[in-house]
């Protein structure tokens, strides 16, 4: 190792830093700003995501069979649907289970004493292993012979996978529009400082520094602009969720927020990610320019 | 070692810098390229550091075929050459030292080579006891000799100079042509391009005139103005 070399090159990219320092802080606050748009659109998209697989989880077919089947018919159709791979669970929920489910969700403001016999039949209750399957199993329960009927909140399930697709889509147009606005502005701040040392980019072209050589202290100038400002901006995001989050829970209580819907280690990690690859690319760009001869 | 074949430059603004040039310039030769401003001097000179690249003709140095070359194989030929300008083109910001280390620097040289050869180039132009000043505090003659440092710090065989004492009252212009005759005498081949008449008629060198992009003569031991001197040589 030639630790003169490396003391050169470390020497040159923090001159190049500190000699242009505005221009090196409206870099990183561009990529800050961008960083925490990001970050809170990601973090969005996630609680979102998280709110709606909640919601996924919780849905279940309701099987009703017919009055009339009796034991072993039950049996046989509980089997028969357990036998399907995209099944994950079949309980069975006999009527009298049934009334007091339905007492206990009403909490007593349906008086149930009334009632001379049970209405409810007997049910199935079938978990689907990927909420996108229930329509599909739901179709071929139906289909079964002793069985009655078939509910499984239909359009809940389709508005849902709908959600799901359409963030998917918007969330990485957003996301491409966010980099390239920030990639934009960072290649503009980096080529001002490589247009204040465009003499020294001559002359060490003059002297016969390779592009790669020339470029390198800029890559660096342009990772540390997006490193840097990711950081605040990450920052910035930690102090806002830790401000904003316990209110937000607070005034939504009957929605149950999914806290760990999102990874807050792996959302950091992206966010840094984005932020170095927004430097490096911007500031490759800028110095291309300068160096076609 | 260098060598024009039928060289041709127009640049992209239609001007037609060089016609038809064609000039051998051998392995330690010493020569002048004479005209006035605007007669093509410093675009034949560009076009033996790949600065430019010539509209047609062939062109040779140190046996790479510049006209050919790739851009990336740019880098490669100029550490062959050594270039120094009128202006000097040093950077203010790095001591005398540090702008001779950085034309090593730059090329990835090992710390123990620049450690070696820095001090050498500096003994050279009798600079070595100001390495750690500043272009800014610095003479004239100085700085041109600081950048003469540099041109030399890799070793080129081949040292080209457009001007180098264009900016130098004539003391300085004395020192810098003596320096560069001491450069020659070490094998370096030296091509320099200049208007200083003084300069060309003292020294007594080949002088190659140039006329609206054409050579017009070429003397082995020739004075600034045609006709001065004896045993003329006159060439396409």
């Amino acid at each position: 190792m030639d630790w003169g070399k490396v003391k050169f090159f470390l020497g040159e990219v923090l001159r190049n830093f500190t000699r242009n320092a505005g221009m090196q802080l409206t870099a990183i606050g561009t990529v800050a700003i961008t960083i925490v748009l990001l970050g809170a659109f990601l973090f969005v998209r996630a609680a979102l995501a998280g709110f709606g697989n909640q919601l996924m989880d919780q849905i279940e077919i309701s099987t009703y069979l017919k009055a009339d089947a009796s034991s072993a018919q039950i049996a046989s159709i509980q089997h028969l649907i357990s036998s399907d791979p995209r099944v994950l669970s079949v309980d069975f929920v006999s009527k009298k289970e049934g009334l007091a489910e339905l007492r206990a969700r009403t909490r007593g403001e349906i008086d149930t004493s009334l009632l001379t016999e049970n209405p409810l039949p007997d049910k199935l209750r079938v978990r689907v292993r990927e909420p996108e399957l229930v329509p599909a199993v739901a179709a071929s329960i139906r289909r079964i012979d002793g069985v009655d009927n078939v509910v499984f909140g239909e359009q809940v399930v389709q508005r849902l996978l709908q959600l799901g697709a359409v963030l998917r889509r918007v969330g990485i147009a957003v996301i491409c529009v966010f980099l390239a606005v920030a990639g934009i502005i960072i290649s503009n701040t980096i080529r001002l400082t490589v247009f204040a040392r465009r003499r020294e980019i001559a002359i060490m072209q003059l002297v016969g520094a390779t592009n790669t050589y020339i470029r390198m202290p800029f890559i660096c100038e342009g990772l540390i602009d997006g490193v840097l400002g990711s950081a605040i901006a990450v920052l910035v995001l930690a102090v806002a969720h830790a401000a904003l989050w316990p209110r937000l829970l607070e005034a939504l209580p009957f929605v149950s927020l999914p806290a760990a819907a999102y990874n807050p280690g792996l959302l950091v990690g992206e966010l840094f990610l984005a932020g170095a690859a927004i430097g490096v690319v911007a500031s490759w760009i800028s110095v291309g320019r300068h160096l076609r001869t | 070692m260098i060598s024009l074949r039928g060289v041709s430059l127009t640049y992209p603004n239609g001007v037609r810098a060089l016609d038809h040039v064609s000039l051998e310039i051998g392995k330690g030769d010493f020569v002048f390229l004479v005209g006035h401003s605007g007669t093509g001097k410093s675009s034949l000179l560009r076009l033996l550091y790949r600065e430019a690249r010539p509209s047609s003709g062939e062109i040779t140095v140190d046996g790479i075929r510049v006209d050919k070359l790739r851009n990336g194989r740019v880098p490669a030929l100029r550490r062959h050459l050594g270039v120094v300008f009128q202006d000097f083109k040093l950077l203010s910001d790095k001591t005398v030292w540090e702008n001779v280390a950085f034309a090593m620097q730059v090329t990835g040289a090992h710390t123990k080579d620049v450690m070696r050869q820095v001090p050498r180039v500096l003994d050279l132009v009798g600079l070595s006891h100001k390495s750690r000043m500043y272009p800014g505090e610095l003479s004239g003659g100085e700085q041109q000799r600081t950048a003469i440092a540099r041109a030399l710090v890799n070793n080129p065989k081949i040292l080209l100079s457009d001007e180098p004492t264009g900016n130098l009252d004539p003391a300085n212009t004395t020192e810098i042509m003596e320096l560069l005759l001491r450069i020659n005498l070490k094998g370096t081949t030296i091509v320099v391009a200049t208007h200083n008449q003084a300069v060309v008629d003292r020294m007594r060198r080949r002088v190659v005139r140039m006329e609206d992009g054409r050579i017009v003569t070429d003397e082995e031991r020739g004075y600034y103005y045609l006709g001065l001197g004896q045993g003329q040589v006159l060439s396409g």
